[in-house]
């Protein structure tokens, strides 16, 4: 008797599904505030229509979800949409498993996006691969407050400025003036975009996979070396130099006066200073002698997975179009700081007549940034195992800010093993044409 | 037939009531270490694509780069210090528990509680401790600014890894040992009191001989777990920095495979480190343990 009402059940389950919608799955890696914007849009598009079902996966970060992602596409689970973040741009293009989204929908106007972030998307032929989702770049934050009360009234805008900057507020007893985690995108990626400086050659990797890293001999290398007698100075600061142990929320906390980050974290820090401090966000510093390049868009955009069945091919389609939708882009802005990346957007932000409110405010400097003139080596990054290299240059800077070895030491073993990297990535996708 | 076989009337239950132990033992342990070994001769791309056989090129190359015997080096040091301290200190707290000083029984029981707590919880606390502005050590960073710091300083990471790991270790250890020292008869110690030997001298001359079957089985456990079960301690607390500095084999291969896709390379690795602990275990069953004596 229990069985057989246990079948009609399973039975009845199993018309209703096939009468209702579409079901498809999307992963993505964000948490915190992000995590609850994608999930409102999410929620939003299932109750825009009926026709199709999206069941939004949050999996705890970018590296996570696509690890997953690896394990369910050999197993034939994988879903229709995925999030992947910047770095695994060029192990997506040449993995077979995605479909180019510029293939998938042609009659998408993908012109509208802005140069700089088509660029680290797109193939050699111009082709989108993914649509940018959450797109961010670079921005410099201060706390003003906390400048003025150090004496320094104007925002420095170039290293040089925030050098002085960093040694008034010292002068003035601040523990912590400058902040940074160290990170490759911030200290390496975004600093020699903007100062036009190649991260390998063959253009960063887009014109061949025999490229070989160059960050040990080019002017970033200078930079990064400043780092470690400013900290040395006491004017910047480590993650772990910091009471909060983490560089966003010691900024956030009032308890450092400057840092370099994602226009993705304005949200959280506009909410943290609210009444207690004054934000100011701007383009990421320069040094003098050196004329401004675009930033890399970083973040993360959407991959449409091989292998599915039309109608969840559409349902997916449905759903991209509905997170190009300006008001949606603009939503997901206005929660969190990530920039809007299409023209269009950017022109309804303009001609509102909140074009000046905090909530665009990244968007304005963002898209400023990212629009400044390109070279060949600054419209992104491909090479092979870029992330693993991300690593390696992490674990030999350490080093060097703990004074076991030079910067430059700490630099050349990180091009010798990313360069053993790229050798090895070459060897595996061997007889593979980027595309 | 011997008499424990007799036990089972039916000769197909002991296998029945065996297989789903068997199945799971197969399916998370034999296949995946079999699917490491036929990885480690190719080039595996991650997304399945395809893969080219390349011969031992694999392991030439892992076995040639500084960053891999760096990783061994440090998990051998770990592997040493870790586990013998991780023998030593609940080997001190069984013996002061075993003499019925004050507290002993209610120590007996609260040393035990530990074991209910799993590794990665574990780790946050002990990040927590080790904080050096909020923790055990700050007054003395505030002393001496800058001494402690393990978000920086390879060698205080270490040891907030070695400090974690003894004492997630003290609770097995313990009730082992302390099992061990219960089952000496008194007797024996009286006797060892009557001819005159002091505590101490009871202590080297008449427990440990006797507990050597309990201290052999828990070096030869906590040698071979400290190798793998470092991981859950080293991603809550110290995420294998400062640059590296705690980055013990086991935690490299999951970043290299899982973190930066690189299949061949990871398994590759996993094959080598499989390899050096059962080595290990042989070596120390074969030297050590056929030296113990087993009986009373």
């Amino acid at each position: 008797m229990k069985i057989s009402t246990l079948a009609t059940t399973v039975a009845l389950l199993g018309c209703t599904s096939a009468a209702q919608a579409t079901n498809i799955e999307f992963w993505y890696g964000n948490t915190g505030n992000v995590e609850v914007a994608i999930k409102a849009q999410c929620d939003a598009f299932n109750a825009s229509q009926s026709e199709h079902k999206v069941n939004c996966v949050g999996q705890g970060s970018y590296e996570v979800s696509m690890q997953k992602a690896i394990a369910a596409y050999r197993a034939k689970n994988h879903p229709v949409l995925i999030q992947f973040f910047d770095a695994g741009t060029l192990d997506l293009m040449l993995s077979g498993a995605v479909e180019p989204v510029q293939d998938l929908m042609p009659e998408v106007k993908w012109d509208s996006y802005i140069a700089g972030a088509r660029a680290y998307y797109e193939t050699s032929k111009g082709k989108l691969f993914a649509q940018p989702y959450n797109s961010s770049t670079l921005l410099f934050y201060t706390n003003k407050t906390e400048l003025e009360k150090a004496g320094v009234t104007e925002t420095p805008r170039s290293w040089e400025g925030i050098i002085e900057a960093a040694r008034k507020l010292k002068a003035a007893g601040h523990a912590c003036p400058f902040v940074t985690d160290g990170d490759t995108w911030r200290i390496l990626e975004q600093f020699s975009a903007r100062h036009g400086l190649p991260i390998a050659t063959k253009h960063n990797g887009y014109d061949g996979l025999d490229a070989e890293y160059v960050i040990n001999s080019t002017f970033a290398a200078k930079h990064l070396a400043n780092l470690v007698e400013w900290r040395k100075e006491g004017l910047v600061r480590l993650a772990a130099d910091t009471k909060a142990g983490n560089y966003t929320a010691a900024f956030n906390a009032g308890e450092c006066a400057m840092m370099e980050q994602s226009s993705g974290s304005y949200a959280a820090a506009a909410k943290a200073f609210d009444g207690k401090y004054e934000l100011t966000v701007n383009m990421a510093p320069m040094y003098k002698d050196y004329t401004r390049h675009n930033t890399f868009v970083g973040g993360a955009s959407i991959y449409v997975m091989k292998g599915h069945k039309q109608p969840e091919i559409e349902a997916a389609k449905a759903f991209l179009d509905f997170l190009r939708k300006p008001e949606q882009q603009m939503s997901f802005t206005a929660a969190t700081g990530y920039v809007p990346v299409t023209t269009d957007v950017l022109d309804v932000i303009a001609k509102s007549d909140e074009a000046n409110s905090p909530k665009y405010a990244t968007a304005k400097v963002g898209v400023e940034s990212m629009n400044q003139p390109a070279t060949a080596d600054t419209r992104g990054i491909r090479l092979g195992f870029y992330v693993q290299f991300r690593e390696v240059f992490m674990e030999e800077t350490q080093k060097a800010f703990a004074g076991q070895q030079t910067m430059q030491v700490a630099l050349d073993n990180t091009k010798k093993r990313g360069d053993q990297l790229l050798r090895r990535f070459e060897q595996t996708y061997k007889g593979k044409q980027l595309p | 037939m011997s008499s424990e076989s007799s036990l089972f009337s039916h000769r197909w239950l002991p296998a029945l009531l065996l297989a789903p132990l068997m199945l799971l033992i197969v399916l998370f342990f034999y296949v995946p270490v079999f699917q490491a070994f036929y990885w480690s001769f190719f080039l595996e791309q991650p997304f399945g694509g395809g893969s080219e056989f390349v011969g031992l090129q694999n392991f030439q190359r892992v076995l040639s780069d500084p960053e891999f015997w760096g990783a061994t080096g440090r998990t051998v040091v770990f592997m040493l210090t870790a586990s013998s301290l991780a023998v030593v200190v609940p080997l001190m707290l069984a013996i002061a528990a075993d003499r019925k000083i004050g507290m002993s029984y209610p120590a007996r029981n609260i040393l035990v509680w530990p074991k209910g707590i799993a590794g990665a919880s574990i780790g946050v606390v002990f990040a927590f401790i080790f904080n050096p502005f909020v923790g055990l050590m700050a007054p003395l960073n505030s002393l001496f600014p800058g001494l402690w710091n393990p978000g920086i300083d390879g060698t205080d990471a270490f040891i907030t890894l070695v400090s974690a790991h003894v004492w997630s270790g003290i609770p097995f250890n313990f009730v082992i040992l302390l099992a061990g020292l219960r089952s000496i008869p008194p007797t024996m110690y009286q006797a060892a009191a009557m001819d005159g030997a002091g505590p101490w001298r009871r202590i080297f001359d008449v427990q440990l001989p006797l507990i050597m079957p309990q201290l052999f089985l828990t070096f030869v456990l906590e040698f071979t777990e400290s190798i793998t079960s470092v991981f859950a301690l080293i991603d809550t607390i110290t995420g294998g920095g400062p640059g590296g500095s705690t980055t013990l084999l086991v935690y490299k291969i999951y970043v290299d495979g899982f973190r930066g896709f690189d299949l061949s390379g990871a398994s590759t690795q996993t094959a080598i480190l499989m390899v050096f602990v059962l080595l290990l275990a042989a070596c120390q069953f074969f030297f050590i343990g056929r030296r113990i004596n087993y009986e009373r």
